[in-house]
């Protein structure tokens, strides 16, 4: 046989196939079967009924039995439900991704506003032997989670009553070690850390009844460790004793060091290059916030890619659309910008560059006339489009087959 | 060949044509679209990493729970970020090229989907054949690549995204790795939650738990509060509740900000709350507790 007429016996044969496929296919979702292949049905077949040939509208009009009558009610349920699942998910998809992902409205990311705040959290006092003291919580605070080289972090622990009020508190002892975060044995590395109340160090109010205390992990014994360090506290308020915990992951060596940011109109977006010396290379996660004139916070721009050691600059953009339509205040301005070396499948996942606290750059004003109204687009925003779209358009053509509006 | 004859009977002769050019271009192009349904499991000391039949975790394998379903399989027990090659592999195998996923994560699946969308969802991926190996990796297609992953939903059981007080104290009776990613503090720090890349992720949250309810603030499931398994942003800690409960505030449905004011991540919403408080964390090997109900959506709509 020709290779032609192979192909075409091969057409054919497929084609035979797809229409027995049409006319045969069930909509059960058993995974398990090989039946189940196949992805999005373009018929429903309906069990118990002697018309279930709903086909690109064409319909014969057989009488259903009561339980095909059933059956195809269930279906149709089935497909409105489906229907109004993709048709949120194809207009939310194109709503969203007006602009791109790494520049965004600040509002999306709602906890990503502040990010140096302390982590504040609370939690009921434990016994020695692990159980609840009643009446007694621990308000704590850590200023990160993750650091690396100079970087130090600060921890606050305050005891209160159910109603908030503040109760007496003894810090007996509290020690940081490092954590094994394998199977494979560590060398323990031990440091007390100072917990006080009264102004001086790492506490900003004296006799408040919250104390504090600070970890810095390159003068204190763990200048050449990598991975996570756990601070316990032994606490007491109110004659009952009891433990706070808190983790931070730490890596030895900062990646990478900042040296400035320029800015740049390019295509009708304002882009932020924050500069560094990237002393390691690889993927780099980079994220800033900016605020309008009058300190209203405005976007989250980010940057995520592979760069090479050296000057480099990392371009965090304020995309062109996102300014047309929020129309922020000029002159922009750049703070609480943060990244790290991302490093992957293995623990620690990454190397933070130093904190850049508060605003970092503040960009010349610009008229809105120089900003593009222009849509993102993206062969990843058109492949999602299609797919959601065709989404949508099958279940809405299956609730019309069945009857549905 | 009589049913065949008759179905061509009834068919317009339009759409056979366009069935036909379908398939040919299929045919010369050797590749075909389709659909796949992935569950990533959370903390287990049994799942066998890499091997994407092994449903044990969950329950009976012939349990329908989503077209061509696959069982991620990671190890369970290590570091997030040590394991989440197992999630990348296989959202690589199955969703990328002309095939999309639903996926399905239950407790810390969550960090992992959520972790591997966040920091590596805009990043170049290899279009994959969809045939893995023993280690659950598979081969190239056409060498070329596309950015993130297609994936047209997820759905959550009792995410444990974030974080859990029960590993803020230590109420779980081990300490692994894992135990330390799943603190509240830090799990919520390890990736910026609402960057899912505008995928939707369909919350499940149970409240049959009283065992740990004086540690686990709100409603919860007995491992997870509400404030993880609705997806709420911010520090943890917060305690949400259902509706009957007067003193708490409640955990809304869909997408609004919770009674008291505080908002989801981006991209998250409630899409089944435990009213009844009749769900616990737990599928005792036999697709229950909230993932019951996940199931049944994968079921019904992963198609």
């Amino acid at each position: 046989m020709s290779r032609g007429k192979a192909l075409s016996a091969l057409g054919a044969l497929l084609a035979l196939v797809l229409v027995a496929w049409l006319w045969w296919g069930s909509d059960g979702a058993d995974g398990a079967t090989a039946a189940d292949a196949s992805s999005q049905r373009p018929v429903v077949s309906v069990p118990g009924s002697a018309a279930s040939n709903s086909l690109g509208g064409e319909t014969v009009g057989v009488p259903y039995s009561a339980a095909g009558l059933k059956a195809r009610q269930e279906q149709l349920v089935l497909w409105r439900g489906r229907h109004e699942r993709a048709e949120q998910i194809l207009a939310s998809y194109r709503d969203s991704t007006r602009y791109p992902y790494d520049s965004r409205p600040i509002a999306e990311h709602p906890d990503q506003v502040h990010p140096f705040a302390p982590i504040a959290e609370q939690v009921k006092l434990r016994n020695a032997n692990g159980e609840v003291v009643k009446g007694i919580n621990l308000r704590t605070t850590q200023e990160r989670v993750f650091l690396s080289g100079a970087e130090s972090v600060r921890f606050t622990i305050t005891a209160v009553d159910d109603a908030d009020r503040i109760l007496p508190l003894i810090i007996r002892n509290a020690s940081a070690q490092s954590i094994p975060d394998s199977r494979t044995p560590i060398r323990i590395i031990q440091t007390a850390v100072a917990f006080t109340d009264d102004g001086a160090g790492a506490d900003d109010v004296p006799s408040d009844g919250r104390y504090a205390g600070r970890l810095a992990p390159a003068t204190q014994g763990f200048q050449h460790y990598n991975g996570t360090i756990r601070l316990l506290a032994e606490v007491a308020s109110d004659s009952q004793q009891g433990v706070a915990h808190f983790d931070v992951v730490y890596a030895p060596d900062a990646p990478a060091t900042w040296a400035g940011v320029r800015e740049a109109l390019e295509a009708g977006s304002l882009n932020f290059y924050a500069k560094a010396t990237v002393r390691q290379a690889g993927r780099y996660v980079v994220s800033g916030r900016v605020d309008d004139a009058n300190g209203v916070p405005f976007a989250l721009v980010q940057f995520n890619d592979e760069v090479a050691a050296g000057s480099r600059e990392f371009r965090l953009q304020v995309f062109g659309a996102l300014v047309v339509d929020k129309r922020p205040a000029f002159p922009l301005r750049l703070r609480d910008v943060e990244g790290f070396l991302l490093i992957p499948d293995k623990f620690p996942d990454r190397a933070t560059m130093a904190r850049q606290v508060g605003v970092v750059h503040t960009s010349a004003v610009y008229p809105l006339s120089r900003f593009s109204s222009a849509e993102w687009t993206s062969e990843e925003r058109q492949r999602y489009l299609a797919e959601y779209g065709k989404d949508a358009d099958t279940a809405r053509r299956q609730v019309e087959d069945l009857g549905g509006k | 060949m009589r049913s065949v004859r008759l179905t061509l009977s009834r068919l317009r002769p339009a759409r056979v044509a366009a069935s036909l050019v379908a398939v040919l271009a299929f045919a010369a192009v050797g590749v075909y679209a389709t659909n796949y349904s992935l569950w990533i499991n959370g903390r287990s000391s049994t799942a066998q990493g890499g091997n994407h039949a092994d449903f044990s975790y969950w329950g009976p394998a012939s349990t329908a729970a989503g077209v061509n379903k696959k069982s991620v399989n990671w190890d369970g027990f290590s570091r997030v970020a040590d394991q989440n090659y197992r999630i990348r592999d296989a959202l690589d195998c199955y969703c990328t090229g002309t095939n999309w996923c639903y996926i399905a994560a239950h407790s810390a699946g969550n960090l992992q989907i959520g972790y591997a969308l966040s920091l590596y969802g805009g990043t170049a991926r290899n279009k994959k054949n969809a045939t893995p190996n023993a280690a659950g990796q598979c081969g190239n297609t056409d060498g070329t690549t596309q950015t993130g992953w297609n994936i047209k939903w997820v759905d959550v059981a009792a995410g444990a995204g974030g974080g859990s007080e029960l590993a803020n104290v230590g109420s779980w009776a081990v300490s692994d790795p894992l135990t330390s990613d799943l603190k509240t503090a830090t799990a919520r720090a390890l990736y910026d939650h609402n960057q899912t890349r505008s995928k939707w992720f369909y919350m499940y949250a149970g409240a049959k738990g009283t065992l740990y309810s004086a540690v686990l603030p709100g409603q919860d499931d007995e491992a997870v509060a509400y404030h993880s398994a609705g997806g709420v942003s911010g520090s943890g800690g917060a305690g949400f509740c259902n509706p009957s409960d007067w003193f708490c505030n409640d955990l809304t449905l869909g997408t609004a900000a919770n009674e008291g004011g505080k908002a989801k991540w981006s991209y998250h919403t409630v899409a089944f709350r435990d009213d009844a408080e009749s769900l616990n964390h737990y599928t005792n090997g036999n697709w229950g507790g909230v993932v019951s109900k996940v199931r049944a959506d994968m079921a019904a709509n992963a198609n």
